[in-house]
């Protein structure tokens, strides 16, 4: 658990009116990192860059939390065909805005990071995918881009080096599973967004069956600060095995929410209580969601000691998702929100994989049942046993992130959902 | 070799191998949807889980490892794996549904979600019966479901083109058919639309699904969705006979097979053949069906006066012919074959007037340039043009075949819609006399002076050679007047053929058609002219062929069952490929 937190200074949106033009960004630092490669690339080989990277343990900020240095290491050798980066800003799952932030205060810091991924995988094209509903951020973004096309940062031979890249934005239509990694692929193919069967995975068979590698937006906008920094200064930062700067985006029921930049490993009541200003209208903490929509809800008395960190959290029930928190008070509706969290599962589903497909939406349509008081104690059971129906047989974890809530909001408020079962409590009394 | 084991069997296997078909393969099964053996894997349906690991083997010594049991041991997968995406590796353990309870259970559990938005009308759906999600339910599902609450409801009867009705509340979303447009006719008609439990498979906006192989999803989806528009409620597919046969509507000779109900074809679907036609068939060669129930001569016909044709009876037709022929020398006599009858055909109505002096028969190929796609359409109109050339027939242009005609006392036709191709027109038939052999009532046998009602390849076994060069059969399907599918060893029996009576529905003698063998009606034509000739069967006919001509050698039909089809010897300078 991080400790000293309140020392903090902001690496990843730092306080600077600005930031997000290209000038005042090199005035700070910004594309030094890229400098410092391309200008040295005995010492920064396309492997030792990776290597730098892999050591630092970039969990992925997507969701997934892979280490980032170690996905790029999967690339194939350079041969013939295209190689892709794609830059994953869907973010869709609900609680998660933090990429957004990144978009408008400092888009060239995820810019730089992207070119050092690119430029350490031998990529020639980047594309950066980006929810449709950010549409005025897509702007935004992309007059980042264009200036630092202007400044030379993207295109042929690259401050007088031998690399070249392009960088392309494009945008989703709305729909979440584009976030899923090879949904994203299909989409920026242009085709339906339904995630593809692994294996083979996207670094032997990526967009257009090139090799591809897939990175959150969050994640690349960290590889700047390694590269300027050292893979052991980055270690520093957070917890052990879970390290660097996270954007926890808090929303619910505090009196402040926001994105909030602090080390990975924060205690969770301290973000609850000290960062976002506490529960809203002095009410009693309730439940937390700590990573987006998918991750298993906590109650509060499971939060005590808990920071938040893959480790901490998985110890306490749940995972570190998107670091998208929920933060719930005691007049909270367990069925409502179970009921919200499903509807939107139901609605997000490609509709590939029949566990999915017909899956969710029978979750939804149960869990309507139970909040419209016609719910029976064996529509519970019947929930938890869809959950295992769903859990492990479907092409993506969608169908995963669908059933996980199911199972926790249940186990872990069953009270308040058994007596929503009205019908039955007679019956069985 | 590389080793698995499936159900606490050894198997080996060589190269690459995805489990599920390698299971099946083994004469084992498991069931599954979207899977099609000609396209890729989606791996989206999920019905063809197991549970699959990995025997530990012991990097130095190569040997398995061991447990304290002496068993060896297995790394499970963490998750259940589709069968149809699992790749073979050596040493590597598959339980399927017949030793795995977790195999089983995901299983039936596909099956539950599936259903619960189907709308299980299955007894007005055309695909009851030979469906394989109601076969698997059947076999692999539950028994009951635990869905009370509503179903989503979708577009029902939606033409998506001219011979597609689409069922959407009935898809699975296997996507079959969407990949059959990409991957197989390549014209990309079908996508998805819509997302999660919503839906379903549709055209582009304004579009129409005429793709000329568009029949071909009704065969491949595994629901009711897809329905021929044609098909559609006219029988239960289990009221019905299903006999092999071959594509007579173009040179490409697909397998198909036959399905009749009191002796009318109702519908032709394509029959696997991996050298021809794969599971595919062009649209075209579907509504063939009609050619053999509508508009057939039935009863020879003869023309007394003028230009009106009467039926008459088989005596007077025999009589008549008799005495045309005894009037004129060999000489005055044009037989003309046709690429659009059987190898048998052509060969016993040449031979025959060999035998009264005539001169080699003719025949007109039937090609229209540039109308073949390269896959299954071809240029070529006709099953067997390639069996006449063998014969050694008299290949003759339109022109050629005019003036020959216009020289000829008598001309004998095959049955060739000659006036109707446009070789010749219905006058250049007027002085001579016109006998044709016939299955319909064409143009060309409306024209003629006698008309002799011959069985179509749907009432007859004989052979086609396709563009090719591969000789195949068809099997009798429809009887006719003289036959009975009791004494016809060949003929299959339906439910209906064999238990019905005249008080069921569908059993009647209204449909068999008054007509011979070519080769019935050339021996009783023989008896009458004294002629030295006799055949049985077809089968003697072909028999006959291949000790006489050398491109036929070793040409049978239990060969041509064997192997579904024989290839002839290409180097024979006769064939070509068109
Ligand atoms: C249904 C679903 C939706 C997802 N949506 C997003 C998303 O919006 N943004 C994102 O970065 N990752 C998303 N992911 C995770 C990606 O698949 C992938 O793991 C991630 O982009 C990899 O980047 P990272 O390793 O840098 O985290 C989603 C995953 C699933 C299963
Ligand atoms: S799990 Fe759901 S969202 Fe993912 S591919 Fe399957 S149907 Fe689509
Ligand atoms: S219509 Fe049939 S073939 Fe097409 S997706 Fe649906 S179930 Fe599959
Ligand atoms: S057949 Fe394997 S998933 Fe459909």
């Amino acid at each position: 658990m991080v400790e000293d937190w309140k020392s903090y200074e902001p690496l990843l949106i730092p306080d600077i009116p600005n930031l997000h033009k290209i000038d005042v960004y090199e005035d700070n630092g910004g594309y030094e990192a890229f400098r410092t490669v391309l200008g040295d690339q005995d010492k920064w080989s396309r492997k030792n860059v990776t290597e730098e990277v892999k050591a630092a343990n970039i969990r992925g900020r997507g969701g997934a939390g892979f280490n980032c240095g170690l996905k790029w290491s999967f690339m194939p050798e350079p041969d013939d065909r295209p190689r892709y980066l794609a830059c994953n800003g869907d973010e869709s799952e609900p609680g998660t805005f933090k990429d957004r932030n990144i978009f408008e205060f400092n888009p060239h810091l995820f810019i730089e990071g992207a070119l050092i991924a690119a430029y350490a995988m031998s990529i020639d094209t980047i594309y950066v995918y980006v929810r449709g509903e950010y549409i005025d951020w897509v702007n935004k973004f992309e007059e980042a881009v264009e200036e630092a096309y202007e400044k030379g940062y993207i295109g042929n031979n690259i401050l007088d080096s031998d690399f070249s890249v392009d960088l392309h934005t494009t945008y989703g239509a709305g729909a979440y599973i584009c976030g899923e990694e090879t949904g994203m692929l299909e989409s920026l193919e242009g085709k339906r967004g339904y995630p593809r069967v692994k294996p083979p995975f996207p670094a032997q068979k990526g967009l257009w069956g090139n090799p591809t590698t897939i990175n959150n937006i969050e994640t690349l906008a960290n590889v700047p600060l390694v590269i300027n920094n050292g893979a052991e200064w980055y270690q520093s930062i957070g917890v052990e095995g879970h390290t660097g700067p996270v954007l926890y985006g808090i929303s619910g029921h505090v009196n402040k929410p926001g994105v909030y930049e602090y080390p990975a490993g924060m205690p969770v009541m301290d973000l609850i209580n000290d960062v976002a200003g506490g529960i809203r209208g002095g009410k009693k903490l309730k439940a937390l969601i700590p990573g987006g929509a998918s991750t298993p809800i906590l109650r509060a008395d499971q939060l005590e000691g808990v920071s938040m960190d893959s480790n901490s959290l998985r110890e306490a029930g749940s995972m570190m998702g998107t670091a998208g928190m929920v933060v719930m008070d005691e007049d909270t509706d367990m069925v409502d929100l179970l009921w919200r969290i499903t509807h939107f599962f139901h609605h997000e589903s490609c509709g590939q994989c029949t566990p999915c497909r017909d899956g969710t939406g029978w979750l939804e349509k149960v869990m309507v049942k139970i909040k419209n008081g016609n719910g029976e104690i064996k529509d519970l059971d019947l929930l938890l046993d869809m959950t295992t129906m769903m859990e492990g047989r479907t092409i993506c974890a969608l169908a995963d992130a669908a059933a996980w809530p199911v199972r926790h909001t249940i186990t872990r408020f069953r009270d308040e959902f058994e007596a929503r079962c009205k019908k039955s409590v007679h019956a069985v009394a | 070799m590389p080793e698995v084991f499936i159900d606490n069997e050894r198997y080996e296997f060589e190269g690459d191998h995805m489990a599920l078909q390698f299971i099946l393969d083994q004469g084992m099964e498991v069931p599954f949807f979207c899977y099609h053996p000609s396209m890729s894997i989606p791996a989206n349906c999920r019905q063809c889980m197991v549970k699959a690991g990995q025997y530990i083997k012991d990097d130095e010594t190569g040997e398995y490892e061991l447990d304290e049991n002496g068993e060896r041991k297995i790394r499970w997968f963490p998750k259940m794996q589709t069968s149809c995406a699992l790749k073979l590796q050596d040493g590597m353990v598959i339980q399927t549904q017949e030793t795995s309870e977790e195999a089983e259970r995901a299983q039936k559990d596909t099956l539950e979600l599936l259903l619960i938005n189907h709308p299980l009308d299955c007894p007005i759906c055309d695909q009851a019966g030979e469906c394989p999600l109601q076969i698997q339910t059947y076999k692999y599902g539950p028994e009951g479901s635990r869905f009370e609450v509503k179903k989503v409801h979708k577009p029902k009867r939606v033409e998506l083109g001219p011979r597609v009705t689409l069922d959407a509340e009935r898809c699975i979303n296997c996507t079959r058919c969407v990949r059959f447009t990409e991957e197989i006719s390549e014209t990309n008609q079908l996508t998805i639309v819509s997302r999660g439990d919503k839906n379903y498979p549709m055209t582009a906006p304004n579009q129409e699904f005429d793709d000329p192989y568009s029949m071909n999803t009704v065969d491949i989806c595994p629901v009711g969705a897809l329905t021929s528009t044609d098909f559609r409620f006219k029988a239960r597919v289990w009221e019905m006979n299903q006999t092999p046969s071959i594509d007579i509507t173009n040179g490409k000779g697909c397998n198909i097979d036959l399905w009749t109900r009191d002796n009318q074809v109702l519908r032709i679907t394509p029959r696997q053949n991996k050298a021809v036609n794969d599971y595919w068939m062009p649209d075209e060669g579907r509504s063939a069906y009609e050619l053999f129930n509508e508009n057939r001569a039935s009863r020879p016909s003869i023309k007394l006066d003028g230009s009106n044709q009467s039926n008459t009876s088989w005596n007077n037709a025999i009589e008549t012919f008799a005495e045309t022929i005894e009037a004129h020398s060999g000489d005055d006599v044009l037989v003309i074959g046709s690429p659009h009858a059987s190898v048998e055909e052509n060969y016993a109505l040449n031979k025959f007037f060999n035998l009264l002096g005539a001169s080699n028969a003719r025949f007109t190929p039937h090609i229209i340039d540039g109308y073949g796609d390269g896959f299954l359409i071809t240029d070529d109109q006709a099953p067997n043009t390639n069996g006449c050339r063998l014969l050694n027939l008299n290949e003759t242009d339109h022109k050629d075949l005019a003036t020959a005609i216009s020289k000829a006392k008598v001309c004998i036709i095959l049955s060739d819609n000659l006036v109707g191709r446009k070789v010749v027109a219905a006058s250049d038939l007027g002085n001579t006399y016109t006998i044709s052999f016939a299955t319909n009532m064409t143009e060309t046998a409306k024209a003629s002076d006698l008309v002799i009602p011959i069985t179509c390849v749907a009432e007859h076994a004989a052979s086609y050679v396709n563009i090719d060069g591969r000789i195949q059969r068809s099997f009798p399907a429809k009887e006719t007047k003289y036959t009975n599918r009791r004494l016809n060893l060949e003929m299959s029996e339906g439910r209906l053929d064999r238990y019905g009576t005249n008080f069921d529905n569908w059993v009647s003698e209204e449909h068999k058609v008054d007509c011979l063998p070519l080769w019935d009606f050339l021996n009783k034509l023989a008896e009458r002219l004294g002629l030295d000739y006799h055949v049985n069967h077809s089968r003697t006919i072909l028999a006959e062929i291949s000790s006489a001509i050398p491109s036929f050698e070793n040409v049978t039909f239990e060969k041509m069952d064997e192997q579904q089809g024989i290839q002839l010897n290409l180097d024979n300078q006769k064939i070509k490929q068109k």
